[in-house]
């Protein structure tokens, strides 16, 4: 049987139905499957996946810039390679989920007439900014997966501020929408009112209006033939790009964008040395300074004598993908109390390479952790993946595991 | 409900104001048109383009294919959907980067169609069962 909404839940389903006259040319939109119904259940995974994106995304902004209070923890190891896996895995999901979200809608762009009031034209500018900032966060994030970033703007702090304004636009459409929210939720898929560009309560069909009807017929696809093609389109898509993050599923990564086993040692490299203008000669005379209240160098015979403590540090990256990896070098904690630094100190670590994050600061659990790499699954490191020396620390950020190290600095 | 509403109004406007004033504080100006144009460039190639030829597709499998058979169409489409719209950028991006990144090494093409293939494989043995139990009950 059809649920016919009350007039309680619907407070203005109860408006009289009459539709606007409008021109002949307007378009019309008479198909059966796109419903309240349909978008509500939609709509209600979108916002599952933009929580779990913005909770994942700021979990990754804090590996920019953590409080002091609140310092990154060394634990759990795997920690960060699996929120970022997720909120990769998630963006790319919500691509095609919103896409698809949107199809349900379209026919409202055409309600006639287009600027009926000044709450119409208000909530026609919010929808614009819902609409823009999504597609574009979600596909310039795809892009920066992709490394490629053909839009003039540093990703980074775009990418996190218009977080919010995704978040902020979608809880204010949910508070518009909340009275159709709940009648689509709360209707049988295939019972609910047929959303075309016809407000329901201009629409004296629909249910709200009419009672209670037979479910409208569907001679093509069903409500819930969408749905499960839907669901079974953008698992195949998570199914096969996971694999860049849960390397068991990476042999069957078809859309996997990284393939971590294949890179060098093991291990794939964010930022090559060519882009961080790094070379044979730039290193030829190579040491480490360390600065603190007893500075002193490290020439590159004496930290590779030093490299001595072993880990097993799991790499995890901004662009989603992670592989474990066995490390061995010097304990950043050891060269930092012989420059008359502690387990306390803030300590900054500075690459010579060009461009790209060239400082990162680390203190707390991490510091206590973190190795000064020399070698990498057994190898000594590769000039790609920071050789002479590298900083690595469990639950770390890759692009903040800092390769090419030449100065260390207890601030 | 209306609380409710209010609540989630409220809090989604302090959300929204402040993402829109950090992007004013933290991004240069003439970056931020840059943003704005993408944005509203995002809007109107979805609504004017994107849109526009879905519905004409839809329209056209309407016209041309009957009731029985669309309905598996229109599920092999919408379930490829998702695995163009992520396969694509990465067919025109493949081999693009340094082969130490292991980014994008594979035959996309190869992939895609590989995956889209399971997909009509898949409607095409729904619609002949479905065409195959129809007749078993003379109603095709």
């Amino acid at each position: 049987m059809t649920t016919t909404p009350t007039s309680s839940d619907q407070p203005n389903r109860t408006a009289v139905p009459f539709p606007r006259a409008r021109p002949r040319w307007w378009p019309s939109f008479d198909s059966t499957v796109r419903s309240t119904a349909l978008t509500a259940r939609l709509g209600r995974a979108l916002a599952i996946a933009i929580s779990l994106s913005f909770l994942t995304g700021l979990l990754s902004y804090y590996q920019y810039v953590p409080w002091s209070w609140l310092p990154l923890p060394a634990s759990p190891a795997w920690g960060y390679r699996l929120t970022q896996g997720v909120h990769v895995a998630t963006g790319i999901a919500t691509i095609p989920l919103l896409l698809i979200k949107l199809w349900s809608i379209y026919p409202n762009t055409f309600r006639w007439p287009p600027f009926r009031s000044v709450r119409r034209v208000v909530e026609l500018l919010s929808l614009v900014i819902l609409v823009g900032s999504m597609l574009l966060q979600l596909v310039t994030g795809f892009l920066r997966v992709l490394n490629w970033l053909p839009f003039p703007w540093d990703f980074v702090s775009v990418h996190y501020y218009l977080a919010y304004v995704v978040v902020g636009s979608v809880l204010l459409h949910i508070g518009v929408k909340l009275p159709d929210i709940r009648y689509g939720l709360q209707t049988k898929l295939a019972a609910g009112d047929v959303l075309t560009e016809v407000p329901w309560n201009e629409n004296p069909d629909s249910h709200s209006n009419a009672g209670d009807l037979p479910a409208p017929v569907t001679p093509g696809i069903s409500r819930r033939g969408v749905l499960t093609a839907s669901a079974i389109g953008i698992a195949a898509v998570v199914v096969t790009s996971i694999g860049q993050a849960l390397n068991p599923l990476e042999r069957i990564g078809l859309l996997a964008p990284r393939q971590p086993s294949l890179g060098p040692q093991g291990v794939p490299v964010s930022r090559t040395a060519e882009e961080a203008r790094v070379s044979a000669a730039t290193i030829a005379d190579w040491t480490l300074q360390v600065d603190g209240p007893r500075p002193y160098t490290l020439t590159l015979a004496e930290v590779e004598e030093q490299a001595a403590a072993e880990a097993r540090i799991p790499v995890g990256a901004v662009e989603g993908w992670g592989i474990n990896a066995s490390w061995r070098g010097l304990r950043l904690l050891g060269v930092v109390e012989r420059a008359g630094g502690s387990a306390d100190s803030r300590v900054r670590v500075t690459s010579l390479g060009v461009g790209g994050i060239r400082r990162s600061q680390i203190f707390g659990p991490q510091l206590t952790r973190a190795l000064l790499a020399t070698h990498l699954n057994g190898e000594r490191l590769s000039l790609d993946h920071g050789y002479p020396l590298r900083l690595v620390a469990p639950n770390r950020a890759e692009v903040h595991s800092i390769k090419w190290i030449t100065q260390i600095e207890v601030l | 409900m209306l609380i409710w509403r209010l609540v989630l109004g409220i809090l989604g406007v302090l959300v929204l104001v402040y993402g829109l004033v950090n992007l004013g504080l933290h991004i240069p100006g003439s970056t931020l048109v840059w943003v704005a144009v993408w944005l509203v460039a995002a809007v109107i190639i979805h609504h004017g383009v994107v849109s526009p030829a879905v519905i004409g597709v839809s329209v056209l499998l309407r016209r041309l294919v009957p009731d029985r058979g669309r309905r598996y169409l229109q599920a092999a489409l919408i379930a490829a959907v998702p695995i163009l719209v992520i396969g694509i950028p990465m067919i025109y991006r493949q081999g693009s980067q340094p082969p130490s990144m292991a980014l994008l090494l594979q035959n996309f093409t190869a992939n895609v169609g590989f995956l889209l293939g399971l997909i009509a494989v898949g409607c095409l043995v729904g619609y002949a069962v479905r065409v195959a139990r129809d007749r078993s009950l003379g109603r095709g």
